[in-house]
């Protein structure tokens, strides 16, 4: 599937900032399923620095600063993006047990190794409860670990309520779980910190999600704005495989990747550090279309 | 710490006595004072009891004269403590000391290739020889820097090493302090107390000097900074750390600009530090913030201490870090599992030193043995930034009674350790009953130039505080004391100041933080502040004391304290007075390395005067008040005769100036305001401390013209508003970035009308609407300046407030 996407961030400032600099994480990833035809990134006003990068995960960074005084600032994206991304052999993976063993005896220390993603990160801790309702789902470890994480997106999608508003960017996993509801964020951090607690790596994945679904399908959650879910690793062989415990589905051709991490904030699209005295207020917009 | 004096007859043999448990530096197995300590015994021995107590007491003065102090953390606020400095120093015998020195580089030099691995070709995760999960789940692995191996400058330049001494009499390695290493400062201090207590003594057994070590750690981090020599800099979390004191006491040795995160800002990849003359580059910072809180865009987002673009800085090679953002990685306690593999694998030979035993949970048979061994060993995290392991005594809490449990499963036994229990040897340090015995242990420090790795001759020694001790932790109460390595020819003083093959040129001190003008700026107005409050007071108990009923006078004088929070109508006056006095000590704590340590111990005074005044019930306000004043004009003398007068004083003098103007403004104009009440005059001329100026230049009655000229316009008078309007005009023209010829700034513009209105007006002129002019002028001022040369930004860090949904 073929998509023109468009994203929109604007910050105003009543009063002007100072000195501000900001990493943005905006680009839709190549590879893995996704190949990219076009892309561009416009910021205004124009910054006073401007660098593109990439990070130890692989993600597009635009490493950008002012230094004059700015009362707004907008960045726009645009991407055309093919995405063929076939459903993984959940089926056929190996038992959760031998996956765990696997991750934990890897040799491979880069970015994508599963390696950085067994243990705690900045956003997520141990929790015992969760690990524990986690386990219960899986049943055993024999269990094909694909299958039994499908089980546990399809459980958190049953079980918690998508109410935005509920929570806010600083929501921690433990308050997401114990009131059993939140948004895409939420969503991901709790089921990431059961797959670690049971020895399963898994990331965060922050991306878009076609806005209109296809004729006679339901539109999906989170769809107007940036979306995020997760990615289990299933063993050498499959490797990282995306799960959407907020839809209770596979990452699909529904779904563009645009950074992962080990949870939010390795991957979150725009963090900034700056002076200033005032409030801020902030938009966003998100288009995803179908293109021929 | 109060040094009893100790009894003389036989305190060998009964200190040998009590050292015969275990093993002690000073007695060997047979009773006997080992060689390398009978020396210093001797001398002991021939002490009077009373010269030993005047010799342990200018070593504890001399400390407090320095103002050498640490913070404890604990119930509420953290507090300065007396530094704990115990008697004799530890004395390590030459040849040991240099087989111990070969086995301390030796271990550098591996530690250092174990880091440049880990950030570059991470290989012996590959190989297998490091199981990944101890670099993957590692809170010290920085993924921003992970490639930083391959910019090819060194990660490590200055460590530490904590060792022990075994029972069978080896140094062991208890563990590597490679982040951000305290105690190299406080050995400094330690050593040059020592030294006051036993000048003839250390100088008769030819201790190592430790300046040489220092001389070569600061030529390397120059010579790190490129052939320019440009300023280095030491970066510091700040004043509410607990080893401040020791980074503001180095950068004040090492001659390095006491930097915090804010003081920095990052422009095209390159550091540079916001002074009050421009942005100014810099290239090497001595790091002594911890990693993660260095830049709160890549790295812990919530550091509010931080520098935003600091890791860009450090990746583009513009920017090194003594140490390397990261290098804390080297303190995960699980590392100290495989010292001998990585050993083999990294430098292809044993390490000399052997390390304290170490076993990593993260494997079965591993876990099975520690969970066989419970009761000998103590389990520990495995991973640094959880809080450090204490070193342990030889009666430490065994794993089963009450601590952690051995994990079930090697995935929850990937974050632990087992370890052997630590008996430590013991060393004399004179307690309440003469020499006791308290177990040690040895920090060590290295540092690396181009020749390779040197050790400090001497080091930082703690002791605890009982024979039986658990825990050795200067938190809870333990000491230090100074390392002596005897050396064969005599030790040539070596210093700091004046060495051989530099050529001596004057220069001026490099450009001067913001945030330090900022500091010294309200120093000066915060004193200020205090003298006039305490002038005040002085001022209105004066006239009570002299049997003045309370009249307008009186409530005149009332209201102008107030404004600055001084009530009178509680009858407690002096608890506004202290707030001042905190206020100008703790302003002055931030930038102690800009200070004598007189100045400073003079504020620090004040405030001690005035909390003894409110403990004891003390009502002789005017007795408080006249000995605040003594010490607060003393502090203005050193800061006059002492400070150099560069950049830094100007600011310092700025704010006193602004201080004094506004309040003299205020204060003729509250006192004589409308119909002047009885005694206002007097009291105008007592306060401005113009009464014998007075007299001299007027031999007249009393008359508001006359006193009002004295106070206001007379530019001869230091107390006048003139004299200050003055002042400011002179100080603030050497500011830098004033430059004849071009437009001035409107600071200077208002400054130069302030000062012709005041030459040119009359005395009759000077009316309430005359003085609240001037004190709006010089609030404009006062404003100006802090825009052009002080605003030192505060930074808030923002996440995208929207999140995903």
């Amino acid at each position: 599937m073929k998509y023109a996407i468009r994203l929109k961030i604007t910050y105003d400032y009543p009063s002007a900032v100072n000195d501000a600099r900001h990493l943005l994480r905006v680009r839709p990833r190549d590879g893995d399923g996704q190949t990219l035809q076009k892309m561009a990134v416009a910021i205004a006003p124009r910054p006073g620095e401007h660098a593109r990068e990439v990070d130890f995960f692989g993600n597009g960074v635009d490493a950008i600063a002012f230094f004059a005084p700015q009362t707004e600032l907008s960045v726009v994206m645009e991407a055309t993006v093919t995405v063929e991304r076939p459903p993984a052999p959940l089926a056929v993976t190996p038992g959760l047990g031998a996956v765990a063993d696997d991750a934990f005896l890897t040799r491979e220390a880069e970015g994508a190794s599963p390696l950085h993603h067994l243990g705690p990160s900045r956003r997520i801790g141990p929790l015992p409860a969760l690990a524990a309702y986690v386990a219960e789902t899986f049943e055993t470890e024999r269990r094909p670990a694909g299958e039994a994480v499908m089980a546990l997106t399809k459980r958190i999608r049953a079980d918690f309520a998508y109410e935005p508003g509920s929570t806010s960017v600083g929501t921690s996993v433990a308050e997401a779980f114990a009131e059993r509801r939140g948004v895409c964020q939420d969503f991901s951090h709790v089921m990431i910190a059961g797959l670690r607690a049971n020895g399963i790596p898994a990331r965060y994945v922050s991306g878009f999600l076609r806005t209109e679904p296809p004729k006679g399908q339901p539109r999906l959650e989170g769809a107007d704005a940036m979306h995020a879910w997760v990615d289990a690793w299933l063993g050498e062989d499959i490797g990282w495989v995306g799960f959407d415990p907020t839809n209770g589905i596979l990452a699909g051709d529904d779904h563009i990747v645009v950074a992962v991490g080990r949870d939010y904030s390795d991957a979150l699209p725009i963090a900034g550090a700056f002076v200033t005295a005032g409030p801020q207020a902030t938009d966003h917009f998100v288009d995803v279309v179908p293109v021929p | 710490m109060r040094m009893p004096v100790p009894t003389q007859t036989d305190f060998l043999r009964r200190y040998a006595a009590l050292a015969a448990k275990g093993r002690d530096e000073m007695i060997a197995p047979d009773g006997k004072v080992r060689p390398h300590y009978a020396p210093l015994m001797a001398k002991l021995r021939a002490m009077p009891e009373a010269e030993l107590a005047r010799r342990f007491a200018s070593s504890r003065q001399y400390l407090s004269e320095a103002g050498v102090f640490h913070q404890v953390y604990g119930e509420g606020s953290e507090q300065s403590h007396d530094w704990p400095l115990g008697h004799p120093a530890l004395l390590i015998d030459r040849a040991e000391w240099a087989e111990l020195s070969a086995g301390l580089v030796q271990r550098a030099g591996f530690l250092e290739t174990l880091l440049a691995d880990l950030y570059g070709e991470r290989r012996v995760v590959a190989d297998g020889v490091l199981p990944g999960i101890l670099l993957g789940r590692n809170p010290e692995f920085l993924r921003p820097l992970a490639d930083q191996a391959k910019l090819g400058v060194p990660l490590l330049s200055f460590i530490a090493i904590d060792l022990g001494r075994g029972p069978d009499g080896r140094w062991w390695v208890l563990g590597d302090r490679t982040q951000a290493p305290s105690g190299a400062g406080f050995a400094l201090e330690n050593r040059v107390a020592t030294s006051k207590a036993f000048p003839d003594v250390s100088r008769a057994l030819n201790i190592e000097r430790l300046a040489g070590f220092f001389r070569k750690f600061r030529e390397m981090l120059f010579s790190l900074g490129g052939p320019e020599r440009a300023r280095i800099g030491l970066l510091t979390p700040g004043p509410h750390n607990e080893t401040y004191y020791e980074h503001a006491y180095l950068a004040r040795y090492l001659g390095l600009l006491l930097l915090e995160g804010g003081d920095l800002v990052v422009h095209d990849d390159r550091a540079e530090v916001r002074t009050v003359d421009g942005f100014q580059p810099i290239h090497v910072l001595w790091r002594r913030l911890d990693a993660d809180f260095c830049d709160p865009l890549e790295l812990f987002g919530g550091s509010r201490i931080g520098t935003p673009g600091l890791a860009r800085a450090v990746r583009s090679g513009a920017l090194t870090l003594v140490n390397a953002l990261g290098s804390g990685i080297l303190e995960t306690p699980a590392l100290l599992a495989f010292q001998k593999p990585l050993a083999r694998a990294l430098i292809g030979e044993d390490l000399k030193l052997p390390t304290i035993a170490t076993w990593w949970c993260g494997q079965e048979k591993i876990r099975r043995f520690v969970e066989e061994n419970a009761a000998r060993l103590q389990l520990g995290p495995a991973f640094p930034g959880a809080p450090h392991f204490p070193v342990m005594g030889e009666t430490a809490a065994r794993p089963g009674t009450g601590g952690t449990r051995v994990p079930a499963s090697t995935r929850e036994g990937v974050t632990l350790v087992g370890q052997e229990i630590a008996a430590l040897s013991t060393t004399p340090v004179w307690g309440k009953k003469g020499l006791e015995p308290r177990p040690v242990t040895l920090r060590a420090f290295l540092m690396r130039d181009e020749d390779g790795w040197h050790v400090m001759p001497g080091g930082f020694a703690r002791v605890a505080d009982s024979r039986d001790a658990r825990v050795i932790s200067m938190q809870r109460g333990g000491g230090s004391i100074d390392v002596w390595i005897g050396s064969e020819t005599t030790a040539k003083p070596v210093t700091l100041l004046g060495q051989n093959g530099d050529r001596f040129a004057r220069r001026l001190p490099g450009a001067l933080p913001a945030r330090a003008a900022d500091n010294l700026f309200w120093l000066g107005r915060y004193a200020e502040r205090g003298e006039v409050a305490a002038r005040l007071l002085r001022l209105h108990a004066g006239r009570a004391g002299e049997g003045w009923s309370e009249g307008e006078l009186e409530t005149r004088i009332a209201t102008i304290l107030e404004d600055y929070g001084v009530e009178i109508d509680g009858g407690h006056p002096e608890r506004g007075l202290l707030a001042l006095a905190r206020q100008a000590a703790d302003t002055a704590s931030r930038i102690r390395e800009r200070f004598s340590p007189d100045a400073w111990r003079t504020l620090k005074d004040v405030v001690a005067l005035i909390l003894e005044a409110i403990a004891e019930k003390d009502e002789d306000v005017v007795g408080l008040t006249s000995a605040v004043l003594t010490h607060l004009s003393g502090f203005a003398g050193l800061a006059h005769e002492n400070m150099y007068q560069f950049t830094g004083w100007r600011f310092m003098q700025c704010g006193r100036a602004l201080e004094r103007g506004q309040a003299t403004a205020a204060a003729v104009s509250a006192l004589l305001s409308g119909e002047p009440p009885a005694g206002a005059l007097e009291a105008l001329l007592t306060f401005t401390d113009s009464s014998v100026t007075y007299r001299r230049r007027y031999s007249v009655d009393l008359s508001a013209e006359t006193v009002v000229d004295l106070a206001v316009l007379d530019p001869l008078n230091p107390r006048s508003l003139a004299f200050q309007v003055n002042t400011l005009a002179e100080v603030t023209s050497a500011l830098p970035g004033v430059h004849l010829g071009e437009t001035p700034d409107l600071l200077f513009r208002r400054l130069a009308r302030l000062k012709v209105r005041l030459q040119t007006a009359d005395a009759g002129e000077v009316d309430t609407a005359f003085l609240d002019r001037i004190v709006g002028d010089l609030a404009l001022i006062s404003d100006r300046l802090t825009q052009i040369y002080l605003l030192s930004s505060p930074r808030a860090a923002a996440e995208w407030s929207g999140g995903p949904e």
